[in-house]
């Protein structure tokens, strides 16, 4: 394996142990092969031939959240992420990519009808197998533990997806973008809708992107780089051809892809860097959207009955980490909510998700997950809002687990709700 | 190793012994950058298994080698000779936190911070604070003797050690010292088993000392224009008989690499940055940090700045606790000293070290606890030039010999271990490295523990 650009990245990485005291995943495993600076090491090793045993470099560099936490302590500002994801891309070209991820991310999800496809096959095969789980935040199947999905509690998919339910002509052509993202798109349309809603207040005109490919991320942290660049490259095209002042993501993850990781996949010799670059400064995340457009002050106040601190604000690791948007998030709370919202214990504590690492290894997964919503709860926070759709798929599945009557919602529904009333 | 001792050692450990190539690579370095792969990898978790462990290698003879968190700047956690590591990261508890008689007793893998942080609950004070206390481990500090910020005041973790359990390389374990404040029965093998480097025994648990928490601190923040300016400033303020609980000093070099991370802006000419604290009663601490700031006025400060507030210390702190990984900025290969001289001749040293820099044309990068004379010197290199590399090395060496020359030492608290044993007769003459050795064969006879380290003929590898 050769790579000399990766190689540079972990060169910077001063082997001090900072990231132990950070990393998510450290407290489980107890152990330096789960860290950055074991990860990093394990990388040089195989850059430079002293191990040869790809597969397992594999398997330790899946063993991560991605949650950014080292990179952001890092005295180095070591870029961690990168590392990780390019480490899993150039191990992957040599061991290849499992057949189920290379259709799922090759195929279906730079595709918004192969994504259609797939969510009715989806909620066919939920309705035969699973079991209705009534929660706080409405109904969930839970699987079997047999099914390979070790008892994941997952929502019930819906008949439609938000895109598919506009009426033809609807929101097809605007000033502002909005980026659904799969998710809100398809498991979660009412987030779609709320977000679609709550910036149509904003007195600007607001378009759907309707071909959106997936934003890539999946296949990216999968070390899928190919199918993760045709994602790219699609949606830079497309978003060039709609000519949109503002892009905007109530999903922090999508929106990592766009602000960050894009320039990873498009690097500058990349004949659509430009575009990409000019696509990316329009992006921006949902909070910051309602605020600047003056949404919030607009919202009527909260009504009475509204319980004092009982909503909290989970924080995405990369929207408020990464991407360094929590203030903004819990300004728009504060307008839509009043003192129904209160700082959460442990809000910056990540919900465990890490996409494909959920897939992986479930049960730490949910260790993690129950911790952070145990904590939550603990605290007194009733409803967990948020703005990413890994965390609000995991939070679901551990609320469901622990709590079923916590309630976890995106912070669009909350608006679309104050709204409502007006 | 062979496949039978490794079979033993499951015995032990079972699922906590590591053998695959990946968890081993995790256990080859340390903050030195160098890496030596062990044999195998092992997480106990009391002093029985430790004990075991030991007992096997006496009967196969294979090293063992005790880690903490692998934050050494010496090379002391390395396995250059193979064997397998020991990992006390699972041995982590507090055992007891007695408000009573100030006295805490814990495990060896607690995190210095998670200690500090939990005595600071009961109103109580566990001083010592190296910059990496985040990570490193209690094990570590009695191992290195770790010093810190606070040393000044405070002093170093040998000052805060009553007694230790630790198992000799005989396999035989061991308790010393008291828990007690006093103790004067028979040898002081507690002092003699702190900063050994994992050489005569593996601490498996510590009582350590605590003080009451001091109520107050204040932080300031002083710009010289010369490193020699800030280290005569650190002399003025002692001589007017304010002992500041740190008083730090960083180069210009240093703060560079750290600033624009944490927004910080400095006057034009700055050379030299000190960072001072003081802490105490409300009253006194206010009156000495003005007297602190007046000092450094009369020594020339270009200006001299305050931290409002909590947040804005621990701010100050971070910047300070990020400098030495941060370095790496200035070139990738960092050779990492850390002399001490009386602090009456830190400017002395600080000339000479200009000096040094230009004469050889190198990148040195100075900061440390300048208020107890220790100076990390960081020649930069960048590793792929020969001739840069001995000329680093002739460096280094008249840094030590200035040191000696100075009354100082040339470990302040990062300790021997690989990086610094061709040096150390340098400092303790022939008879004292003799003594030293006649001792290590009391407590180890085998040369089970961290073979390879300390001693010259043992190094395995020069820097
Ligand atoms: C960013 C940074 C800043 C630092 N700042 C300071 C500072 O301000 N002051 C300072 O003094 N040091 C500092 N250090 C150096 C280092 O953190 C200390 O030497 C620390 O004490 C090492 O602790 P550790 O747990 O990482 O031990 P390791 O590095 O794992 O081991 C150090 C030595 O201790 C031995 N050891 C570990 N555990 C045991 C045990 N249970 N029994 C017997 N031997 C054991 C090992 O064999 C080895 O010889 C810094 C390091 C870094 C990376």
């Amino acid at each position: 394996m050769r790579d000399d650009e990766l190689r540079a990245l972990t060169g910077a990485c001063a082997k001090c142990g900072t990231c132990r005291t950070v990393c998510t995943l450290y407290p489980e495993r107890k152990a330096e092969i789960s860290v950055a600076r074991g990860k990093i090491a394990l990388i040089d090793a195989a850059l430079e031939g002293r191990d040869g045993n790809l597969d397992a470099v594999q398997e330790a560099l899946s063993d991560c959240l991605l949650c950014g936490r080292c990179e952001r302590a890092c005295p180095n500002q070591v870029l961690v992420e990168e590392i990780i994801m390019k480490g899993r891309a150039d191990v992957a070209r040599k061991i290849g990519i499992p057949a189920w991820k290379q259709a799922l991310f090759g195929k279906v999800m730079p595709s918004p009808r192969g994504r259609d496809a797939a969510r009715a096959a989806a909620s066919a095969a939920q309705k035969l197998f699973a079991k209705k789980i009534p929660t706080g935040s409405g109904l969930h199947y839970r699987f079997p533990e047999a099914f390979g999905l070790a008892g994941r509690t997952v929502p019930k998919l819906p008949a439609r997806g938000f895109v598919e339910s506009l009426k033809p002509g609807e929101a097809a052509t605007g000033d502002v973008m909005l980026f659904v993202g799969c998710v809100f798109d398809h498991v979660f349309p009412k987030v779609g809708r709320a977000s679609y809603e709550s910036m149509k207040a904003s007195g600007r005109s607001i378009a759907v992107f309707r071909d959106a490919a997936c934003c890539g991320l999946p296949a990216m942290v999968s070390g899928d780089r190919e199918s993760a660049l045709r994602c790219a490259e699609e949606n830079v095209r497309r978003l060039r051809a709609a000519e949109a002042e503002k892009i905007v993501f109530p999903c922090g993850s999508c929106l990592l892809m766009f602000k960050r990781n894009f320039f990873s996949l498009i690097p500058e010799k990349h004949p659509l860097r430009e575009d990409a670059v000019r696509v990316s400064d329009r992006c921006e995340d949902y909070a910051s959207f309602i605020l600047e457009t003056g949404v919030v002050s607009r919202l009527p106040d909260p009504p009475e009955g509204e319980k004092v601190g009982e909503i909290g604000y989970h924080d995405p690791c990369h929207l408020s980490g990464t991407l360094g948007k929590g203030a903004e998030a819990r300004e728009v709370l504060e307008g839509a909510v009043g003192s129904g919202f209160a700082e959460m214990k442990g809000a910056d504590l990540c919900c465990g998700y890490g996409g494909t690492f959920n897939v992986r290894d479930y049960d730490t997964s949910a260790r993690i997950g129950e911790n952070k919503v145990s904590l939550a709860a603990g605290g007194g926070t009733r409803r967990i809002s948020t703005a990413c759709s890994g965390c609000i798929l995991q939070l679901r599945d551990m609320a469901a687990r622990t709590d079923p009557s916590l309630e976890i919602v995106h912070i669009a529904e909350l608006v679309a709700g104050a709204l409502s009333r007006r | 190793m062979n496949e039978k001792v490794i079979s033993a050692l499951r015995e032990i450990y079972g699922e906590r012994l590591k053998t695959s190539l990946e968890d081993r690579i995790c256990y080859s370095y340390d903050a030195t950058g160098k890496e030596f792969l062990p044999d195998a990898v092992a997480y106990p978790l009391n002093a029985e298994e430790v004990r075991r462990t030991v007992l096997l290698a006496n009967e196969h003879r294979f090293p063992v080698v005790p880690r903490g968190a692998g934050s050494g700047f010496s090379g002391g956690s390395l396995p250059v000779r193979g064997g397998v590591v020991l990992s006390t990261e699972r041995m982590d508890r507090i055992l007891s936190i007695d408000t009573e008689n100030l006295v805490a007793v814990l495990e060896p893998g607690v995190v210095t911070e998670t200690l500090k942080e939990e005595v600071k609950k009961k109103g109580l004070f566990y001083p010592p604070d190296p910059a990496s206390l985040k990570f490193c481990t209690i094990g570590g500090n009695l191992a290195e003797c770790a010093g810190g910020m606070c040393a000044v005041k405070y002093g170093v973790t040998r000052d805060y050690v009553l007694g230790l359990e630790a198992v000799l390389g005989t396999g035989e374990l061991v308790r010393t010292g008291v828990s007690t404040v006093k103790g004067v029965v028979g040898y002081d093998l507690t002092r003699m088993l702190v900063g050994s480097e994992g050489t005569l025994g593996i601490i498996t648990r510590a009582t350590l000392r605590l003080v009451p928490l001091p109520e107050f601190a204040a932080t300031l923040l002083a710009f010289f224009p010369t490193n020699e300016m800030g280290a005569k400033a650190v002399a003025g303020i002692v001589e007017e008989r304010i002992t500041p609980c740190a008083m730090e000093l960083m180069d210009r070099t240093a703060v560079d690499c750290v600033r624009q991370s944490a927004d910080l802006s400095l006057p034009d000419e700055t050379g030299c940055a000190l960072l001072i604290e003081v802490d105490g009663q409300e009253a006194t601490v206010a009156r000495e940090a003005d007297r602190v700031e007046g000092a450094c006025r009369r020594f020339g400060a270009l200006e001299v700045r305050r931290a409002a507030d909590a947040a804005g210390r621990d701010k100050l702190w971070a910047l300070r606790r990020s400098i030495s990984p941060a370095v790496r900025k200035v070139n990738p290969v960092k050779i990492n000293e850390d002399i001490v001289v009386p602090r009456s001749r830190l400017a002395e040293m600080f000339a000479f070290l200009s000096g040094l820099a230009e004469r050889k044309s190198l990148k040195i990068v100075n900061f440390g606890h300048a208020g107890d004379g220790n100076i990390h010197v960081n020649v930069m290199i960048s590793g792929k030039d020969e001739d840069e590399r001995r000329r680093a090395e002739e460096a280094v060496e008249e840094v030590f010999r200035k040191t000696v020359e100075l009354g100082g030492t040339i470990s302040g608290e990062h300790g021997i271990g690989i990086a610094k044993a061709p040096y150390m007769e340098m400092e303790v003459g022939p008879l004292g490295v003799s003594v030293m050795k006649r001792l290590k064969s009391c407590f180890d006879p085998n040369g089970i523990l961290n073979p390879g380290k300390i001693f010259l003929e043992e190094a395995a590898v020069r820097r």
